[in-house]
């Protein structure tokens, strides 16, 4: 399988007061059409990704806007499956191309999510959520603390182990002018942060943010050569009670698996890795269930300092959601972006010296949907 | 949080559900609560397995202690968060130590 990537453009991640939704979706999508270098009229459809907006703008209907926004009279849809939004719209864009419909594709990923009080966030997210969950008070930053529990319980992993993920996240988002917290933070910091829900502090957290990501797909070869190789989604159970297991998302094991398999590629082969850290725990399970370090053994793992730019398997050179910021729908087509840049070389002082291939694993809810690209050079 | 019909629909249900005894699988204290919850933080919640093997998402009331992964359970009806004076109150189940 092979879809080319002709452009790449995202928005600065962050609390950004003074763009609209409508002003996110315009920048980063002219910014890949630009990089891309193709004319507008050049774009059969436009898939737009995103959770919120009904909710937090009072917006549907946002094919349509986006549309409106390019002068394009073209198909154009919205996706949504909570924060995989991006990388299910990355995946239909895929898939519409190689059906022969559609040569070349906009997909944009945007979330406008700084407008509303934390409490009015955290409700809206439930929606990602089953309804038991909803009545029984929890929260998402809740229900991934209920994995991190039985995971403390089952293999001993240890708060300073998480910890370590968002201090070494914190780091990469030290290098990405685009990210939402380019600062680095110590691990006293995290684990001294205010509780949000046990045992997660607030630096265990990805944030609110604002932002957009948009990729320009085609069929045709391009220039700078990097391209899908795989595309993948697995789903499960909506409500994590269903599943057979808290310490693991299988969706991850399945997407992941079937990418590999189609891509024709090993784990060995992986030069760079974007994961869904939206909880630091659930960077320690992408690992494991991945296949990079056994089950249980996630904890060690991440803290060796392997995963750091610079070590044998970099993973999240842009932050993460924890530190390059997490609008929701926007971070599946960040994490495309962001590897495309590693693969093509233009990722500055986060690149990763002769990267190859690169790997995404974008996760909705507690794992109900996960997609997985694999992209090369 | 739901409206009249939606809170009708589910509290057809919850006499079914009441006095079974579960165990705690995981549990979590949430501090930062979801609209209708927020006069009741912090507060524990987390997922419970009953005797046949099904397991639910439940928060956890008269809890003195911090819960235990393995403690015994049982359901009881409770309030379920807080309505505005003009909605109806929604009751739904909740666990406290057995």
């Amino acid at each position: 399988m092979k879809v080319a990537i002709a452009g790449v453009g995202m928005t600065k991640f962050g609390e950004l007061w003074d763009k609209s939704i409508f002003d996110l979706a315009e920048e980063a999508s002219v910014k890949a059409i630009e990089d891309s270098g193709l004319d507008t009229k050049k774009i059969d459809a436009v898939f737009v990704a995103n959770m919120l907006s009904s909710k937090l703008d009072g917006q549907d209907h946002l094919g349509a806007v986006v549309a409106t926004l390019l002068g394009l009279s073209v198909s154009a849809v919205r996706i949504e499956g909570a924060c995989a939004s991006g990388g299910l719209a990355v995946h239909q864009a895929v898939a519409a191309i190689l059906s022969g419909i559609y040569e070349t594709v906009l997909v944009l990923g945007v979330e406008k999510m700084t407008d509303v009080s934390t409490c009015e966030i955290t409700t809206a997210l439930m929606g990602a959520g089953a309804e038991e969950e909803r009545l029984a008070g929890l929260t998402f930053p809740g229900l991934y603390a209920l994995m991190a529990r039985a995971h403390m319980e089952e293999f001993g992993t240890t708060r300073e182990q998480m910890a370590q993920v968002a201090v070494k996240n914190h780091f990469h988002a030290s290098l990405n002018e685009h990210a939402h917290f380019p600062f680095e933070v110590s691990i006293e910091k995290v684990l001294g942060s205010p509780s949000i829900s046990y045992p997660f502090t607030l630096f265990d957290s990805s944030p609110i943010s604002d932002g957009a990501a948009a990729v320009v797909l085609t069929k045709k070869s391009v220039r700078k050569g990097v391209a899908i190789r795989a595309s993948t989604v697995a789903t499960d159970t909506i409500g994590l009670a269903k599943r057979k297991s808290l310490t693991e998302v299988a969706a991850t094991k399945i997407a992941g698996e079937k990418a590999l398999r189609q891509a024709g590629v090993s784990l060995s082969d992986i030069d760079v890795l974007e994961v869904h850290d939206c909880f630091t725990v659930a960077e320690i399970m992408a690992m494991e269930d991945l296949g990079f370090c056994e089950k249980g053994e996630g904890g060690q793992y991440v803290s060796s300092g392997q995963t750091k730019l610079g070590s044998k398997m970099p993973v999240n050179t842009s932050g993460g959601l924890k530190a390059c910021g997490h609008p929701l729908a926007a971070t599946g087509v960040k994490q495309i972006v962001e590897i495309t840049n590693q693969l093509r070389g233009n990722a500055l002082n986060r690149q990763v010296k002769g990267a190859k291939v690169g790997l995404a694993q974008n996760v909705g809810g507690t794992g109900a949907t996960v997609v997985v690209h694999v992209l090369q050079v | 949080m739901t409206n009249l019909v939606s809170n009708w629909r589910q509290a057809k249900n919850i006499h079914k559900q009441i006095g079974k005894v579960a165990k705690i699988v995981s549990w979590t204290k949430v501090y930062v609560a979801p609209s209708g919850f927020e006069a009741d933080v912090p507060y524990y919640a987390g997922i419970v397995e009953f005797r046949n093997g099904q397991r639910t998402t439940v928060q956890f009331v008269d809890f003195e202690d911090e819960p235990a992964i393995g403690q015994n359970v049982v359901t009881v009806v409770r309030r379920i968060g807080r309505q505005r004076p003009q909605d109806v109150i929604q009751y739904g189940i909740k666990v406290k130590p057995y």
